[in-house]
């Protein structure tokens, strides 16, 4: 599949032009296997201060990651070390951005991945069958379907393991072995049953911290992990620097030929931090609601306030379809929240609308509407 | 230092500042430093060594310059502080005439105290040079850094090299999170292994710039200009004698100093009582001279740079590895005793992870930072919150360290000091040996004891101190054990009481009189009548006598701004139990116009009490209760009539919305003073429970007997309406009631309760026993047996 034809395209196509410069240009050195130098991933992550010149043209590496870059840098020095990267926080804090840009990065591909849920079993982790040929040929290396982590070892590559702590605890401790020893062994094939991981080889996996229905690691796992707390971004500006950016990006991906309005970002990123925070830029104190405000949240319900606009509106963003989609996003768990969100448009929107006007005062009446 | 943000014409005035300011062959050296930096220290060591300097000058003021001789004797060690002191009583500062106070910390790897070493060891005559701190303070405008009273304040200046607009560039251009991490990378690590030159002119460069982005407002209204043209002139004072001096400032002053030599200013100062000013030697800690701990200025982390120093000194080929290896071990151990869980592994996982980082983040060794992102990276398992950030927080205290400096003998003491030992040894108490001694005292059959006691008190109060503590005994503020006539007392010696008296030592030469000036200091700042009384009854604990004008009309005024119901009557209770106490303890404090302040307010404040809310009745209840007994004294006689015409003011605004608990006890009160009658108060119960507000009958009453009890044995009616309102409510509203209720008659005493259950059953013509012989009957038979009840009345109606 094309890039073109790719809803969302992994981070080693999307950023295909990047990762060939930097590789091309990196002189530092190396861990056996990865693609390019530590140095080179942390720029390619967090964006290169000057250009990089390449074959007579001028690079800006955009930055990806908005935030912590001391977590970014032990991420990478994490991976190039004898642990596990395990990356933990709330929901919608960009964990498997992180781990996708790292993966792309240093191994070149992202899509080594194991989804995890209630259902994954072991096999799904090490290694399964193709019936058909176990039966006809007996066991071998042919007949053998490697699941992301046997090909992470095989090709000294990483793996990325989304959502661990959603599959049941004695599945997660499968790992705990070959993450120790850095050996699978498949009896069933005798004495070339021993899989060795090649250099490069090394484990990210993502867990939620808020969500229901997660299962605590054990401990034996946990020591084999680095791990990394990813927290919500803290600054009002940063966060609606991301929902442009992300917007933008989804925008550009799906053909909408439609200017992000910074206001409106504005006005969501404030929505979402106070509620999160539980105070508001003027110091009224905030019921939270139980519902996650991530800034993904926001993206979300910024971009789906833009495909409205675009197919259905006149092309702006309106104050009543983000309330809209806001509502929406909020109104998962309980009704509470809803009512939580409509006091915020009671009180603090209220307030705002009054001392700035404009756009608040709008976002302030289309909120009257909430129920 | 990676050329950041220099321009053309910068590097012109680097390269004569390196020259003119900095040149080993001039006969004026300056060496700029940051006040705590072993990369700093090790370049000065190196450059005195090679300037061979027959005068160093230093940064501070100069009113300390008599406590060099001490600060460098064998026995004096870090860290250890200046306390300087300025009681602006002409108020050159402003109309306020405060006291100031503030602290000038030294560790071992500051440079002014490796300058002030070399000088003894050297024979090398050693001064301070900048104005005295009266007149810093003087030279600053309000707002300025040292002028902020409430701020444990620091004479060290280091902040002016680490907030302007160009560190933020700076920091953010060099992709560190913060000035301390950038002022690591750049000048510690790579301090040490640069050439004093070079270490040199990378410090002019960014002291120059950090100048060059501070506004000229900001730097007259620190003082700076004033202090500067003073340097100078001290500079070109000691020229006339030395042939080679060596200045250690601040990096931020060099470019100023040396454009000041040219242009010979003088700078005159005001004439100032030695009583007015001081400065003292204090023992100091780690923790106190750790920068994150609110002290600003100066460097964080100074446990962590004290192993760094002593591993420079001692000549270790990677100081930095070799310091953040070791806290890698003693947090790993610090951890294995809390809580366990860290193994070995995890200590070299870290290890690596630091080294690792120092790579990806260009640094030549791993440093605090990187040992901060090691510990959170592999230590802690799982996300960050109060349950797993153990290892961080034992990071940070063996980061901050645990030292504590200690003073040679010859060191001048404040007078508050020797005002305790005199008062210590008078008392006969053990300051000689630091083990916990116990005193028992009788408070009130020896003289001494008492004398004792109020030492005891105030040193209690100079928190700081932690001297004392009472173990048992009685306790006014709480109004505990006020009958014990025995005080049970633990004290123990420690370095910590010359340190906190100095830290006191502003406000007065006695232990008394400096507990008298804060406690008037503190009362300044309260606005709460019942905090006010509770200071005033440490006062009174302490006896503090000699100022009680002083004192009086501070709580006055407090007492004067508060319309807090609440508050106004606990401040009044407190009053009157220290009234009753005075004799007692022969303290002479008048609290008779203080109880008359918060009677009258109260009076003005009780008509509106009726609405409080309901979870304030309990203590409404409480303060009516206090205020009738206090008006029961033979001396508030006129009062009295006041307060009961305030309680029928209360009742007259009863408008329905009333706390019907508060109006029940109003009316209990004047039922006792006779000025209400029976009647009045059972129309006021029938209509309550009567009516739709039956829940507040319940709450009447509760209100009523808390107060009136004796009310119910007058007549049988109360008594009826209880029943008839018991007889007529549904099952379920009875439910709600019943708390209120039961509340309501809690405060009957067992035998009453017999008396009442005694004329219950009258009313159904019963007697006690048979009332006692009755079988109890379940909830649920009772409800079978109505349900039953009703089904055969509907039968036979049909």
């Amino acid at each position: 599949m094309t890039k073109k034809t790719q809803i969302k395209p992994p981070m080693e196509i999307y950023y295909k032009e990047e990762l060939e410069v930097l590789k091309k240009t990196d002189k530092a050195k190396k861990p056996e296997n990865w693609q390019m130098s530590p140095q080179a991933v942390r720029t390619f992550i967090l964006g290169s201060k000057t250009p990089i010149s390449y074959k007579g043209k001028e690079y800006l590496i955009e930055k990806k990651y908005l935030g912590n870059d001391a977590l970014v840098e032990r991420c990478i020095v994490t991976l190039a070390g004898n642990r596990g990267l395990m990356l933990v926080g709330e929901p919608g804090t960009a964990k498997t951005m992180l781990s996708e840009l790292l993966s792309a990065a240093i191994s070149g591909v992202s899509t080594n991945t194991i989804q995890g849920t209630a259902g994954t079993t072991e096999d799904m982790i090490k290694y399964s069958w193709n019936y058909a040929l176990l039966i006809a040929n007996g066991p071998s290396r042919e007949a053998l379907v490697p699941s992301p982590l046997y090909v992470g070892m095989e090709q000294g590559i990483l793996t990325r393991f989304e959502e661990i702590t959603r599959t049941p605890a004695e599945i997660q401790d499968s790992l705990i072995s070959v993450l120790s020893d850095k050996v699978l062994n498949v009896p069933e094939l005798g004495d070339d049953g021993i899989l060795f991981a090649k250099h490069g080889f090394n484990v990210i996996g993502t867990a939620n911290t808020r969500d229901k229905g997660v299962n605590e690691m054990s401990s034996a796992l946990k020591r084999r992990f680095n791990f990394e707390t990813v927290m919500p971004v803290r600054d009002v500006r940063l966060e609606k620097q991301i929902i442009i950016n992300e917007v933008q990006k989804l925008a550009k991906e799906n053909k909408i030929e439609m200017e992000v309005d910074e206001d409106a970002a504005e006005l969501l990123a404030s929505t979402y931090h106070e509620l999160r925070e539980g105070v508001s830029s003027m110091g009224h104190m905030i019921d939270k609601p139980t519902a996650v405000m991530s800034t993904a949240e926001a993206v979300s319900v910024y971009y789906q306030s833009m495909i409205s606009a675009y197919y259905y509106g006149a092309c702006s963003i309106e104050p009543a379809c983000l309330v809209d989609n806001l509502t929406g996003a909020v109104a998962k768990e309980t009704t509470d929240d809803l009512k939580k969100v409509k006091a915020y448009f009671c009180t603090v929107v209220k307030d705002k609308a009054g001392k700035e006007g404009g756009l608040w005062k709008e976002y302030y009446e289309a909120g009257k509407k909430i129920k | 230092m990676e050329g950041i943000l220099r321009s053309r014409e910068e590097d012109q005035i680097i390269s004569d500042l390196m020259k003119e300011a900095c040149n080993p062959e001039n006969p004026i050296m300056f060496f700029p430093v940051r006040h705590h930096s072993p990369a700093c220290s090790y370049h000065l060591l190196k450059t005195l060594d090679k300037y061979q300097p027959d005068c160093i000058l230093i940064e501070g003021p100069e009113n300390a310059n008599h406590l060099i001789s001490v600060m460098t004797e064998k026995e004096t060690e870090a860290p250890f502080a200046i306390y300087y002191f300025y009681r602006d009583k002409k108020g050159y500062i402003d109309k306020e005439k405060g006291d100031y106070k503030c602290y000038y910390p030294f560790l071992d790897y500051s440079p002014e105290l490796i300058g002030m070493r070399y000088g003894r060891i050297h024979k090398i005559p050693t001064m301070f040079i900048d104005l005295p701190y009266s007149e810093i303070l003087i030279a600053s405008k309000q707002g300025s850094r040292l002028l902020k009273q409430d701020e444990k304040n620091n004479y060290n200046d280091d902040y002016l090299l680490s907030s302007n607009l160009y560190i933020k560039n700076l920091c953010e251009k060099a992709g560190v999170r913060n000035f301390d991490e950038f002022w690591e990378k750049y000048f510690e690590i790579h301090g040490i292994y640069e050439t004093t030159q070079n270490f040199i002119k990378q410090m002019l460069t960014h002291c120059y710039l950090s100048r060059s982005n501070t506004k000229k407002e900001e730097l007259e209204k620190e003082g700076c200009l004033s202090r500067e043209i003073y340097m100078a002139e001290h500079i070109l004072k000691q020229k006339i004698n030395y042939q080679k001096i060596l200045v250690i400032t601040g990096g931020f002053h060099t470019f100023g100093l040396w454009k000041l030599l040219k242009e010979k200013q003088t700078y005159k100062i005001h004439t100032i009582e030695d009583s007015m000013q001081g400065a003292y030697l204090m023992a100091y800690s780690m923790e106190a001279a750790d920068a994150l701990n609110g002290y600003a200025s100066g460097m964080p982390y100074p446990g962590f740079y004290q192993k760094i120093w002593e591993a420079i000194c001692d000549k270790i080929e990677k100081p930095y590895e070799e310091t953040v290896l070791s806290s890698i071990i003693a947090t790993g151990k610090a951890v294995r005793r809390k809580e366990g869980g860290i193994s070995a592994f995890d200590e070299i996982c870290a290890f690596q992870m630091a080294k690792g980082l120092a790579a990806l983040r260009n640094k030549k060794e791993a440093g605090a930072f990187d040992l901060y992102d090691c510990i959170l990276s592999s230590f802690i398992k799982g996300e960050v919150c109060i349950s797993t950030e153990m290892p961080l927080i034992l990071l940070q205290e063996i980061m901050t360290g645990n030292e504590i400096g200690v003073l040679s003998e010859l060191a001048d003491m404040p007078p508050i000091i020797k005002d305790f030992q005199k008062i210590c040894a008078e008392f006969k108490l053990k300051i000689a040996s630091t083990v916990e001694q116990e005193i028992t005292l009788q408070l009130f059959s020896s003289e001494k004891h008492k004398k004792i006691s109020e030492f005891f008190h105030q040193m209690a109060f100079l928190e700081e101190t932690d001297f004392v503590k009472k173990v048992r005994g009685p306790n006014l503020k709480t109004k505990r054990d006020k009958n014990l006539i025995r005080e049970i007392w633990k004290y123990r010696w420690s370095t910590r009481i010359f340190a906190g008296l100095t830290d006191v030592s502003v406000y007065g030469g006695t232990v008394r009189e400096a507990c008298q000036n804060l406690v008037n200091e503190k009362m300044k700042k309260l606005t709460s009548s019942q905090e006010a009384a509770m200071l005033f009854t440490e006062a009174f604990e302490m006896n503090l006598s000699e100022q009680r004008w002083e004192l009086l009309k501070n709580t006055r005024q407090i007492l004067m701004g508060d319309s807090d119901f609440f508050s106004l009557s606990a401040a009044l209770s407190y009053f009157m139990m220290l009234l009753e106490l005075s004799e007692l303890y022969q303290v002479e404090l008048n609290m008779k116009e203080l109880i008359t302040i918060c009677t009258r307010k109260l009076f003005v404040l009780l008509p509106s009490m009726g609405n409080v809310k309901e979870e304030d009745s309990e203590r409404c209840i409480d303060a009516l209760k206090n205020i009738y007994n206090i008006m029961q004294e033979k001396q508030f006689l006129e009062d009295k009539e006041l307060f009961f015409d305030s309680l029928e003011a209360l009742l007259l605004k009863e408008d329905g919305n009333s706390n019907s608990c508060v109006i029940g006890c109003v009316m209990g009160l004047l039922y006792g003073s006779g000025r209400l009658l029976e009647a009045s108060i059972e129309r006021m119960g029938t209509g309550f429970l009567s009516g739709t507000r039956s829940m507040e009958g319940a709450r009447f009453f509760r209100g009523l007997f808390s107060c009136a009890r004796d009310i119910i044995f007058g007549g049988n009616t109360l008594i009826s309406i209880i029943d008839s309102m018991i007889r007529n409510t549904e099952n379920e509203r009875f439910m709600e009631l019943l708390p209120d209720l039961r509340l309501a008659f809690a405060y009957f005493t067992p035998s009453e309760t017999d008396k009442i259950a005694k004329k219950a059953a009258a009313l159904y013509g019963k007697t006690k026993k048979e009332l006692m012989d009755l079988k109890e009957v379940l909830p649920m038979e009772y409800s079978y047996g109505k349900s039953l009840d009703d089904f055969a009345l509907k039968y036979l109606e049909v």
